[in-house]
């Protein structure tokens, strides 16, 4: 247990000092990892398993940090690789990008930091509107209405990995925030 | 701890307009696809990436500790098969049309159906003396001695000792059961009698000519003990002095029989029909 708890601690001190380049590359690799595990079929003892959008996750965590080309230009092709699978090009990376929008906005507007329940409630709120944002897209590039249940799934999906992941997409600055209120 | 950027405000505004240029695109790009041509166009292009993002096709961990993945391709192996086999049975279907319609055009003149019963098999002895079965259909349901049994496969035996609701069936494996048959390709004939090892055995082999490797056999039909044509099994390859016989029947279900009555040809002398001729005849041998 000690060998284990000195490892986190190690680990979250070396995280506190990253710089927000180093943030971000760990950030591309996890979205990376976890994606291409999603591109393969997943069923457990015969049932389906439903995959976080990871891209949302990113860009809901990214967006904290305010706006910046680097994270936009990452959205933009997690979104071109998500499209591969059958989506019109471009559908998961407008769903990314304006999430980040959205989360850059709402980031600006509430001090998250020092309200638990904003800081909950903001990224289920923020998500809901990427997969919202998704859900249209597929309903409009289809011609008719895309099914609700799987959406709602992966809705749940991403939830529960934001919850898990949030900090790892945290990188570190506050643009727009000033000094006094960061510290 | 977060880290607060001054220079983020002088350049905002840049990436600002960095953002809504790139959402612009997207929607313009999402708008593109909307014309058939395009997204031809940009269809290679998605199964490029497909290729090399994925390996659809490769199981996933998960999915190999489950044992998923080897279910799943014996399930497509299988639908795989249902397919093949459904363009055999619609070509097979259309084919007996043909034939019904050709016999048709020919006048050709079908064998006779007599009266048909499907039996319960209630009983089955495979002792070392005889293999037979007990079929639940007897002399109350017109059955009578010399009635074939055939079941989902081919031909079972034939019906041996009748009783008034019970019929006793000597099985084609059985020893002395005696089964005039032919090559379907070959069409050599010969005698084909149960083994112990549950294969047929064929005897009075012809001298010349040899059964093709995996030829179908069917029954002659010379004896009038089976009508012609009813599907015995198949060649397994072998000794050519020693040929034996795999039976069809063993691969179907045997719990019921198809009991089907023999129609035999009778030579004309033996139901002759009055003429003009004949009956002069008769009035006036000299």
């Amino acid at each position: 247990m000690t060998g284990v708890g000195g490892f986190a601690d190690s680990f979250a001190l070396r995280w506190e000092n990253a710089r927000p380049r180093s943030r971000l590359i760990i950030g591309v690799m996890l979205v990376a990892l976890i994606g291409l595990v999603g591109l393969t079929p997943k069923t457990l003892f015969g049932v389906q398993l439903s995959w976080p959008y990871i891209g949302l996750i990113a860009a809901v965590g990214w967006g904290r940090s305010g706006m910046a080309f680097a994270p936009m230009a990452f959205l933009l092709m997690f979104g071109f690789a998500q499209d591969a699978s059958q989506a019109p090009w471009g559908s998961h990376g407008f769903a990314n990008l304006l999430t980040y929008g959205l989360s850059v906005i709402v980031s600006q507007m509430a001090d998250t930091e020092r309200s638990p329940i904003l800081s909950f409630i903001l990224p289920v709120v923020t998500l809901f509107f990427g997969i919202m944002l998704v859900w249209l897209v597929a309903s409009v590039s289809s011609g008719h209405i895309a099914r609700v249940t799987p959406m709602l799934t992966a809705y749940f999906a991403t939830l529960v990995v934001h919850m898990l992941i949030a900090p790892l997409f945290d990188l570190g600055i506050r643009r727009g925030v000033s000094g006094g209120a960061a510290s | 701890m977060p880290r607060s950027s001054g220079k983020g405000y002088r350049q905002r505004p840049l990436r600002r307009y960095g953002f809504f240029i790139a959402v612009a695109g997207l929607v313009a790009l999402l708008l593109l696809q909307t014309s058939p041509r395009l997204s031809e166009g940009v269809e290679p292009i998605r199964t490029a990436a497909s290729d090399q993002l994925f390996h659809v096709t490769r199981p996933s961990l998960i999915d190999r500790l489950s044992g998923a993945s080897a279910r799943e391709r014996q399930i497509l192996e299988l639908e795989a098969r249902v397919r093949e086999l459904a363009q055999y049975k619609a070509l097979a279907l259309t084919m007996a049309e043909r034939l019904e319609v050709y016999e048709e055009i020919l006048n050709m003149q079908g064998e006779p159906g007599g009266a048909e019963v499907t039996a319960r098999i209630m009983a089955e002895t495979n002792g070392p003396f005889a293999e037979a079965l007990l079929a639940n259909a007897g002399a109350t349901n017109s059955v009578a001695e010399g009635y074939y049994a055939e079941n989902d496969r081919g031909l079972v035996g034939r019906v041996v000792q009748v009783g008034q609701r019970s019929s006793r069936i000597l099985k084609v494996t059985d020893f002395n059961s005696r089964v005039p048959v032919m090559g379907e390709a070959s069409g050599l004939r010969a005698i084909m009698f149960g083994g112990r090892d549950g294969l047929g055995h064929l005897t009075d082999l012809p001298e010349q000519g040899e059964f093709l490797p995996n030829e179908r056999i069917l029954t002659s039909g010379e004896g009038g003990l089976f009508p012609r044509g009813v599907v015995v099994g198949h060649v397994r390859g072998g000794d050519s002095k020693d040929i034996r016989v795999d039976l069809a029947m063993l691969t179907g279900q045997l719990s019921y029989v198809r009991l089907k009555p023999i129609i035999s040809i009778t030579p004309p002398e033996e139901n002759p029909v009055e003429t003009e001729l004949s009956s002069l005849i008769e009035e006036d041998p000299s």
